[in-house]
């Protein structure tokens, strides 16, 4: 759809929708005990989450934010061409949403302040921004169109109308947190301090939703699990720490003691996007009975047979609901990161992986990183020590991928996709992709018994990647 | 550097100058109101039941006393004083006698269940820390902490037969079911066997020493491989399934994050013939939630459950026996025979974590299993679990004051690991029992490899700034404030009030009794000559000893420190610089390893070893038995 075709359908669908209670919702009331908290919804004809992985809109034919007050339904504020994305503040006094006052702009952030329901723009750029959620230590995180596709950025967030933020992604204050050349969106701020956000898989390369984790500062990025291959998005954390995600089009969760997701027997239906859960414990979902038709809100008590009916509108998704209500802040994370402007990465045994461990020692280890282009750029080599262990200076802030080399370079095992290290970040790897549930040993890596200094890898020496032996592992 | 940023970095350091002014200022009056503060908490340590089930003793460290409370009522019905910071109890078979280690003043009080009076006060070993006695009630075992051994003692008159050596910090003592074998643990790691080139760099080792009780001699010595910090152990009431609770440290790893257990592992080593013929190390942790400092452990009459007190993360797990058994049974064993690196093994076999109080401790399990108590230290309870619903039925409130203290703050404040990623570490993680962990550790910020510093005892500890081992930080609120939340919590650090508070428990730990010093501060012929060699200021051959290469100099004033920084000679490498700060010389018998980095295993070591060029003192004047006597000397210090 092109720009303007997508500006009048999102300008019928507002018009549509302005007129307050247009849309003739219809609310189940019994269900308002048991959520016990007005809640924010995005009511939207069209909706294809996973749209914006691939660079396209989520919305194609506009959207808008709604909220349940005592069973009644009304646009959250006036004057937005559409809305969506909101974020309820800690205190549960404020919302930031994106937003586009004309149908032509880009998606903007914007705050809500739920009392007297004033609106402030709190990002100004060209291009769009979408997704804010609240970080602790009043700071905020979303996702920003850049070349390469959405990534993530945070910002200290001044609460005034003073303090909105001019074209940030080239002001002061802005802290980007991804370097990768895929889209990137948050989804949450898990109560430990990190940012869940969902990418394709492999990370920078694939097309597969799947969900990761970073550090408020942009350190540490890593898949919140490695049983990857199925589609994960949408995912928010329970109060039990418990994540729950979309799955396909059922419901699944990570839970602290598994290394892989768990499927979530829920009633028969399709379901999409981020869930809420009430103070009782149940869950606000969206949910649809059959593909073709629209998802509408509904509760469900875990462990229970069927879903109960909260709210649907004729012609609309109903998704990705927020309830307003105060709720635990998160840990702010502290950052540790040195005031250098390379990273350092200890790989304690390269050996060892999820995918099994290597047999033969890997002789080396190579670096590569991406230019501008998306071209790998080989940044060098480094030994791997009999027990498995390296240990390098990477160029930080931007993609990286090691491979493991055997004596002929050849390529024993090489990732599958990108990640970054942080400036003045040093790293630690238990392996090659052991995943989170594997934890480190308590044995001195013989690198750092020969050698302190890490090898220098973080200077382009660039060859093609065509040059090198092909590889010959996973 | 622009001026923007001058300004902002300036008012960042007006900032937090201020805070910690503020915090400093709030210690000082503090530390006042503490120390004016007669404040007397219980701090039940221990608990256990009567043979009948029908009395509950709970042990009382903070108070000095043992608590009997009806069982089935929880109504107090006697208070009974007993000696100084009680560490350990346990009953007679009959259940007749009552006996309790007093852990400061190195006695034993016994006293008569009948009477619920003290029949008997008896000198033991130093520390003592747990006790029991054989089946035949002839002989007691002492675990003592301090002179790492189990004493045996007769029964009836307290009279010491003997010593056996035991792990370092010898603490907890269990009798196996049959009532043949007495089981011993040590909270501090044995000291390497072989010296190499990299003893600070190797990992701990730990025991379980085995003691044939009929004839009072180790017959064994389990060895727990990587672990430093061993805790209570329990027996299945068919003896054939042992369990205890453990610390797994990553002191050889830099501590460069916490996810993936970076900095501990906390684990159960089981054992015995249902797990086959080499013992087991299973996880507590989970991928995302820890088990901070597990203590007590306790086995169903059945063998369906064990639990395990976790005192940093404030609950209690239960695992399922045959779920484990099915874990360790059907999967391969690693070569390491251990799974603590695996955080999803403990899905297999933890079915519950049961929030308890602050700092859970010992626990006691009714005889038909459906009730467990646990003591929660730092919080004045008893928590009575209801085993079959794993929920917390009752919580017995022990009479005491009502309000919690800026010390007492404090003290739950470095127990909790509730403040660390996911819950990793608390201070005590590293501190334990508010002391050291007897281990050298490679920090972050410093680079990878480099700057290993041994930790130290926190013990007499105010007045020695600057703090770390190059004097960087200046007090204490620096060293447990930011540095703390950057650098160990790798999370949102406590607020400055109860950074204030906790500034004020390290402030006012007390100081444990020198084993050494003789009464009225007198001291024997070794320590006199010994205390001469450390004042003199001319070495043996008549030469001068410039007044910087003195022992006293350096090591000046009541703690043993002029709170300079040297060189002495003893920089590595590895190490960035070797300027360092005069250690002070507080309990100084009890904390090896010693030097920055931990790399001489005793004190002798320090002179004959890493001070070959007189740089750490004159010294390579001395014959051996100077350098005895030299220690003598500070062992009083």
């Amino acid at each position: 759809m092109s720009s303007a075709s997508r500006a009048l359908a999102i300008a019928a669908s507002a018009a549509l929708l302005i007129p307050v209670c247009g849309f003739a919702p219809n609310t189940a009331r019994s269900s308002d005990a048991e959520i016990g908290a007005d809640l924010i919804v995005t009511a939207a004809p069209a909706y294809e989450p996973l749209a914006a992985l691939r660079g396209a809109e989520r919305f194609p034919k506009g959207a808008q934010l709604l909220i349940v007050h005592e069973g009644k339904t009304e646009p959250l504020m006036m004057g937005f061409a559409a809305s969506a994305d909101a974020n309820v503040s800690f205190d549960g006094k404020t919302v930031l949403f994106a937003g586009k006052q004309a149908a032509s702009d880009p998606w903007q952030i914007w705050e809500l302040t739920l009392a007297d329901r004033s609106v402030r723009k709190v990002i100004a750029t060209a291009t769009d921004a979408v997704r804010p959620l609240y970080l602790p230590g009043r700071r905020m995180v979303w996702a920003q169109r850049e070349l390469w596709g959405f990534q993530m950025e945070s910002a200290e967030d001044g609460h005034t109308a003073a303090h909105a933020f001019l074209n940030p992604a080239a002001g002061p204050g802005v802290l980007p947190l991804t370097y990768t050349q895929a889209s990137v969106f948050p989804d949450d701020v898990l109560a430990d301090g990190r940012i869940l956000f969902e990418a394709g898989f492999p990370l920078g390369t694939g097309a597969t939703p799947e969900l990761f984790l970073v550090y408020a500062d942009g350190s540490g990025v890593e898949s919140y699990r490695c049983d990857h291959g199925r589609a994960r998005w949408g995912g928010r954390q329970m109060n039990s720490g418990d994540v729950i995600f979309t799955h396909g089009a059922s419901l699944a969760r990570f839970t602290s003691p598994l290394a892989r997701e768990e499927l979530i027997a829920a009633p028969q239906a399709e379901y999409a996007g981020a869930i809420a859960e009430t103070a009782s414990g149940a869950w606000l979902v969206s949910a649809r009975t059959a593909s073709g038709t629209h998802y509408a809100l509904k509760l469900w008590k875990p462990g229970s047979v069927a879903l109960q009916a909260v709210l649907t509108v004729n012609g609309e998704n109903l998704v990705e609901p927020v309830l307003i209500a105060p709720r635990n802040t998160p840990k702010r994370h502290p950052s540790g990161l040195h005031d250098w402007d390379y990273a350092n990465m200890l790989a304690l045994n390269a050996r060892q992986s999820r995918m099994g461990d290597l047999k033969a020692a890997p002789a080396s280890v190579r670096l590569e990183t991406q230019d501008a282009q998306g071209h790998a750029v080989v940044m060098g080599a480094a030994p791997v020590e009999s027990d498995g262990s390296f240990f390098v200076k990477t160029p930080a802030d931007k993609p990286i991928r090691f491979a493991l080399l055997d004596t002929k370079g050849t390529v024993m095992r090489q990732e599958h996709g990108w990640f970054w290290i942080r400036r003045g970040e040093q790293r630690i790897c238990v392996g090659c992709h052991t995943g989170p549930e594997r934890a480190a040993e308590n044995r001195m890596p013989a690198v750092l018994l020969r050698t302190t200094t890490p090898v220098d890898l973080s200077g382009a020496i660039v060859t093609s990647t065509a040059q090198q032996k092909s590889p010959g592992g996973n | 550097m622009s001026v923007r940023f001058q300004i902002a970095a300036g008012t960042a350091l007006a900032t937090l100058a201020l805070a910690l002014l503020a915090v400093a200022l709030r210690t000082d009056h503090l530390v006042r109101a503490a120390e004016a503060d007669d404040v007397n908490y219980a701090s039940p340590l221990e608990v256990l039941l009567s043979p009948d089930g029908a009395r509950l003793y709970v042990l009382c460290q903070q108070s000095e006393e043992v608590r009997v409370l009806d069982a089935a009522t929880y109504a107090v019905m006697k208070t009974i004083a007993v000696g100084r910071v009680p560490r350990g109890f346990s009953l007679s078979r009959d259940g007749a006698r009552l006996f309790v280690t007093n852990s400061w003043d190195d006695t034993l009080s016994v006293i008569d269940t009948r009477t619920l009076a003290v029949t008997a006060t008896w000198p033991v070993g130093a520390e003592p820390s747990s006790i029991v006695e054989d089946r035949a009630g002839k002989r007691l075992f002492v675990a003592n902490r301090i002179s790492n051994d189990v004493a045996v003692l007769d029964a009836q008159s307290g009279k010491e037969e003997k010593r056996l050596l035991a792990g370092r910090g010898s603490s907890y003592l269990t009798i196996s079911p049959d009532g043949s074998r007495i089981y011993a643990t040590h909270v501090y790691p044995n000291p390497p066997h072989v010296r190499t080139e990299f003893d600070n760099r190797t990992a701990p080792e730990s025991e379980i020493t085995v003691i044939d009780t009929a004839r009072a001699v180790v017959v064994d010595r389990m060895p727990l491989y990587r672990i430093a910090g061993v805790f209570h152990l329990a027996f299945s009431s068919d003896g054939r399934l042992g369990a205890v609770a453990e610390y797994h440290p990553k002191n050889l790893v830099p501590l460069a994050h916490l996810e993936h257990g970076g900095a501990f592992a906390y684990t159960l080593t089981i054992f015995g013939a249902d797990v086959g013929k080499t013992s087991i190390e299973v996880p507590l942790d989970e991928l995302e939630r820890y088990a901070s400092q597990p203590f007590g452990v306790a086995i169903a009459p059945d063998k369906s459950r064990i639990y395990v007190t976790i005192g940093g993360s404030e609950c209690v797990i239960v695992i399922d026996v045959p779920r484990l058994m099915r874990f360790i049974h059907t999967r391969p064993r690693p070569q390491s025979g251990s799974f603590a690196y695996d955080l999803s093994a403990s899905a297999n076999y933890v079915v519950a974590r049961i929030p308890v109080g602050h700092n859970p401790r010992g626990l006691a399990l009714t005889r038909d299993g459906r009730k467990l108590f646990v003591a929660n230290r730092l919080e004045d309870t008893i928590s009575v679990i209801d085993t079959r619903s794993n929920r917390v039925a009752a919580t017995i409130t022990l009479a005491g004051p009502k309000t919690i203290s800026e010390q007492r703050h404090g003290e739950q404040t470095f127990y909790t690991a509730r403040q660390s990623f996911q819950g990793q570490i608390g201070c005590a993680s590293c501190h334990i029992d508010s002391t050291f962990d007897g281990l050298t550790w490679d920090l972050e910020p410093d680079g990878f490899g480099r700057d290993i510093v041994d930790n130290k005892m926190l013990e007499g500890v105010k007045g020695t700034e600057p703090y770390k081992w190059n004097g960087g930080n200046p007090n204490i609120p620096t060293e447990c404030g930011p540095r703390t939340e950057k650098y160990f919590w790798r999370s949102e650090n406590y607020d400055n009030l109860t950074l204030a508070d906790l500034v004020v428990y390290i402030r006012n730990m007390p100081t444990r009794p020198n084993r050494w010093k003789l009464p009225g501060h007198e001291m024997t012929p070794a320590q006199e000559r010994g205390r001469a060699l450390f004042t003199r200021s001319v070495d043996k051959f008549g030469k001068p000893i410039i007044e910087y290469n003195r022992c006293s100099y350096c090591h000046s004033g009541p703690k043993g420190t002029n709170q300079k920084l040297f060189d002495v000679g003893t920089r590595k490498p590895t190490d960035n610089s070797g300027i360092l700060k005069s250690p002070p010389l507080t309990e100084i018998a009890l904390t090896s390893p010693y030097l920055h980095d931990g790399s001489a295993r005793t004190l002798e070591e320090i002179w004959t070893v890493y001070n070959p060029e007189d740089k750490h003192g004159r010294t390579n004047d001395l014959t051996k038995d100077e350098l005895n006597d030299l220690i003598e000397y500070l062992r009083t210090r």
